[in-house]
This record gives structure tokens, sequence and C-alpha cells, in this order.
């Protein structure tokens, strides 16, 4: 029998198993999450967005083109806010409670699963939940505005075959493009783009507060109370800016008025994709912050 | 190597602001080997699920260390080779069977036909390749109940942890569960279950320990614990009445105290699976 060499030793030891990170796990856990929202038919609120865009396309055709426009951007913009608001804040609120009532954490994080993985694989379901429906909204916008233009183009064209002043048909030439114009704004893709930004870190926010509480109904107000602080704050900074430690205070409320481009779109101002860039980056630098609070109270909490 | 070791394991859950803490488990020694099935006894707030989820680092220790194949439990390695299936699972109602094997073999690191064929066997051997597409909602909770240790199984683990494994379940289901922690055993498993359902553990352990308060106050081989070795149990099927008197007088003779003389009794469960095994309507049939 040979004497066991140092080699022979390191052989002979138990392999060390080591769990790293895996996108895998978390594209699992976040799948599930879609899953689960798709089937409890929480898509049905769109039925009563598209309702809203029909209702929005079909009425006030006694304003002009621009107003009728106008109406419409400015009515869809406002409703694909709120109901993507409505999705962020109740679907994100609801996951962690959930899966701490059913026990079926339990059975998650019995496997090989970081916590963290557990809480970003839940994050990421959520907004991919929001992303589908912001597109999905998105589509029936563009579908109204759709509707909305070939109209007013016909009206303009039937207008235009039944003068034969030379004048007027050229200014219904005008109209005819000025419509085409407004429809294909591209200042929309931006305040969508903006829109989701801020859900993304709605959603970031309620997923914090329900690491803290296990109620819904508490994850839900505190989230719509952070929603209006968020929209208050731009104010609040201004007013006590001479303050510093209300500045300080202030500076850890998201400041939500800023994704809001609305307004500028309805007046037909330009926003620079510099803004855009930098009020997503804004988002961006919240969002990942919030993540990672979240994370540090997650990885404590007893279960 | 134990399966599962701990020294002096404590847990103290803090009751709230100036209510201090309470003490559900007390330096809890406990050592499982390989390839045993260990049953944990004890009264509801013992610390039966307390001792599991510090098992699985669902909670932290206040003290003490606690292992799992030689790695600490607070590290995720600690998981990989290890099955749970809590109590009244639940589990997501709007997969179906397959579906929900397919998440936890994926969360497990499985894919591909690998993972599919093992959905198939686990499906198999729980018995509900039958509801296979069917949607947990309309799962019974005997059915739930085997879809969850086959989720525990998923990845083939070295050790099970089933928490109150037959609570709720029809006796045969019960039956069906136990002889399947059995097969576990005979393919090299280790299973830690707890339970309240004395009987039941009886028929699959081969130590146990009980709980009470947070303190093993018992622990052993089973076969050991129950037997009573003062006194002695013939069973003897078709002497005559005039013979018993001559079976009597020998103990007597021979210093012995004739303690009681009865007919054995079935149990309530043999006679229960009896009676249902007779009945040979299938299902469907009945009024």
């Amino acid at each position: 029998m040979t004497e066991p060499t140092q080699k022979n030793i390191a052989a002979a030891k138990p392999k060390k198993e080591w769990v790293g990170f895996s996108v895998r796990r978390v594209a699992t856990i976040g799948e599930n999450t879609f899953t689960e929202a798709v089937r409890q038919k929480v898509y049905n609120i769109l039925i009563v967005f598209a309702l809203v865009v029909i209702a929005s396309a079909s009425f006030f055709s006694e304003f002009t083109f621009s107003e009728q426009l106008k109406f419409i951007k400015d009515f869809c913009l406002g409703a694909l806010s709120v109901f993507g608001t409505l999705i962020a804040i109740v679907g994100t609120a609801q996951l962690l409670p959930n899966e701490v009532e059913n026990r079926t954490i339990y059975t998650i994080l019995a496997k090989p699963v970081r916590r963290f993985e557990f809480l970003l694989g839940k994050y990421m379901g959520s907004v991919l939940l929001i992303f589908v429906s912001l597109v999905m909204m998105s589509i029936m916008f563009s579908a109204a505005l759709a509707f909305k233009e070939h109209r007013l183009v016909s009206d303009a064209s039937r207008t235009m075959g039944n003068t034969s002043r030379v004048e007027e048909k050229q200014e219904l030439q005008q109209q005819i493009q000025q419509i085409r114009s407004e429809v294909l704004d591209p200042n929309l893709v931006k305040a969508v783009l903006l829109i989701f930004a801020k859900l993304a870190l709605l959603a970031a926010i309620t997923l914090l507060i329900s690491t803290v509480s296990t109620s819904m109904i508490f994850n839900v107000t505190v989230a719509f109370m952070v929603l209006i602080m968020g929209h208050l704050v731009g104010t609040a900074r201004e007013m006590w800016s001479s303050n510093t430690w209300a500045k300080w205070l202030l500076a850890l409320i998201p400041d939500l008025g800023s994704f809001n481009v609305a307004d500028n779109i309805v007046l037909g101002n330009a926003i620079p994709w510099m803004h855009v860039g930098a009020v997503v980056l804004y988002g961006l630098v919240y969002t990942a912050c919030t993540v990672a609070a979240a994370h540090f109270v997650f990885s404590d909490r007893e279960i | 190597m134990d399966a599962i070791r701990t020294e002096n394991l404590t847990k103290k859950y803090a009751l709230g602001w100036r209510r201090g803490r309470l003490l559900a488990l007390d330096k809890l020694n406990l050592h499982v080997h390989e390839g045993e099935v260990y049953g944990l006894l004890g009264p509801n707030g013992s610390g039966k699920s307390t001792t599991l989820k510090l098992i699985l680092g669902l909670i932290s220790m206040t003290s003490g260390e606690a292992r799992v194949f030689d790695v600490p439990c607070e590290k995720v390695q600690s998981r990989l080779h290890v099955g749970f299936l809590p109590e009244n699972p639940y589990f997501y109602k709007y997969l179906t069977g397959a579906e929900t094997l397919e998440f936890y073999g994926r969360l497990c690191g499985m894919k591909g036909t690998h993972l599919n064929k093992r959905i198939d066997e686990l499906l198999a051997l729980v018995g509900l390749a039958h509801a296979r597409d069917r949607r947990l909602a309309g799962y019974s909770k005997g059915m739930l109940q085997r879809i969850g240790l086959a989720q525990a199984l998923i990845h083939d683990p070295k050790l099970l942890l089933l928490d109150e494994p037959t609570a709720g379940v029809d006796p045969i289901g019960s039956k069906d569960i136990r002889d399947l922690i059995l097969r576990l055993k005979e393919t090299g498993k280790t299973v830690l279950l707890s339970s309240h359902l004395l009987a039941q553990v009886q028929d699959v352990c081969d130590r146990i320990g009980v709980l009470n308060l947070g303190k093993m106050i018992l622990e052993g081989r089973v076969d050991q614990l129950i037997s009573d070795q003062r006194r002695v149990s013939i069973t003897v099927q078709g002497l005559p009445e005039t013979a018993r008197e001559k079976v009597m007088e020998t103990v007597r003779a021979a210093g012995g105290e004739l303690v009681s003389i009865e007919h054995p009794q079935t149990t309530l469960e043999a006679l229960f699976l009896e009676a249902l095994n007779k009945d040979k309507r299938g299902a469907g049939e009945h009024d």
C-alpha cells in the first residue's frame, strides 16, 4: 500500500460546490411572476383602457383637428400613466405577501436559490408585466390616433374634392400634412419611454415597501403616498431650497414629476433626447438604489 | 459524515418592542446519519418547524451551529442536495402539475430532455401522471401533497426534509406517502420528517427525537424505545380452550406472572385499508 501523497490527499477531498448568481434562475422566477399575472387575468384592466381610448377618439369632433389630436394625446397619455401606475403598484404590492401567505417562498428558497435572485426575479417579472401592458396600451393609443388621422384626412380630402378654389385646396393640403406630422409625433415615444421608467421606479419602491410589511393594503397605501409625494417634491424643493435638512430629506423622495412630459406634448414643445436620457438615467439610478435597499432588508428577513 | 448536524442550536424569536424574546429552540444537538429516516416528534409549538427552517436557512439562528453534509446552513450551497416539503403546501394554483415540476427543476439548474424525463418519472412515481396537465387549483389535498413530494425530489436530492408529510391526507394517501419514504430510504436517501402522528412515524422511522418546548427530551432507535424488555408476548393460533390452562400452569411453574390473555387487535387503519381493498368497485361506480 502506498503512502498518501499531498496530491492524493487533495484529490480525496470532497469537491467544493459553489452556487453563484444565476441569471437563469432570475429569469425563471420572473417568467413565473409574469405567468401568474397573465393567468390571474391582470390584463383585464386593459379592456377598460381600450374603452377610454375609443371614447377619446370618438367624441369632440366639433373641435378643430389640432385640438382633437391634442385631446387624444393628452387623454390617452394620462390614462396610460394611470393604468400603468395601477398595474405597477397593485401588481408588485402583492408579490411578496402572497408568496409568504401561500408558503411558496419556502419551496423556492429551500432550493439553491439566493434571496437576491428571488427578489430580482419577482421585480423583473413585475417590470415585464408593466412593459407588456405599456406596449399593448401604446398599440391601442396608436390605433386611436391612426383612426382619427384617417377620419380627419378623409374629411379634408372630401372638402378638397368639392372645392375649385386653388388657395383653399393648398390650405387643405397643408392641413393634411399637419395632421400627419402631428400624428407621427416622435415625442409620443419619448413620453411612453419616460412613463415606463417612472413605473419601473414605482414598482421598485413598492417592492421595497413589501419587504418590510406583509400587508398588501399597507403596501398599496404607502406606495400611493410615495407617488403623491413624488409629484409634489419638485415644488417642495423650490419652497424649502434654503433649508439644508429639508433639502437632504427631500432628496430621498424621487421627483416623479420630472417623468411627465405630456403637457409639453400638448403644447407642441420639443422634448430633446438629452432631457429624456437624463431623466431615464435618474430613474435607473433611483431604481437600482431602491432594489439594493430592498435586498438589504429582505436578506435578513425571517420568513 | 452526518447528513445533518446541529450543535447547541438555539433560536429566540423577538416578540416585539419591550416584550422580550421567545425561546423556540434550546441548544439542540441533532445528528441525522446518512441513509436513515429520522422522525422529529413533538406537540404544536415544540420547535419542529423552527428546526427545519433553521436547517434550510429560512431563519437565522440566535446561537449554535447547523450543517448539512458539512456545509453551514447559512450558505446557499447547503441546499444543493436538499429537497423540502412544507406543511400544508399550496404551490402556484395557476400552474399545471408538469409546469410546477418544470419551474422547480429549472430553479435547480435542470433543463431540456433531462428535465422533461425527470418530470415524467416523478409524476409516475407519485401517481399523478393522469393529472399532469391539470392546474393545481383543481388538485385535492392529497394530490397537492404528492406534487409537493415530487417537487422536493425533482433534483434527486440526497436529503429530504418533510414537514408533516401525512397531515390532512386520507389513510390511503398517507400509506402511499409512507411507502414512498421507505422506497426512498432503500435508494439511500436520508429523510428527516416532522410529525405529531406517532403511529405513522413508528412505521417508517429508524430513529426518533422528541422535542418539547424547544428541548430534545427523548431520542433513540424506534425499536428500542417502544419495546418493553420486562414483558414477553407469545401469539398463538388454533389453541383449544383446554390447552390454554396448561400453558398458564407452565408459566406459573416457571415463576412468570400472567398479566393478560386477549385476542390481538388489528389497527383501525389496517381494517380500513382491508375494507377498501375488498370493495372491488372502481372509481365512479358509487351511488
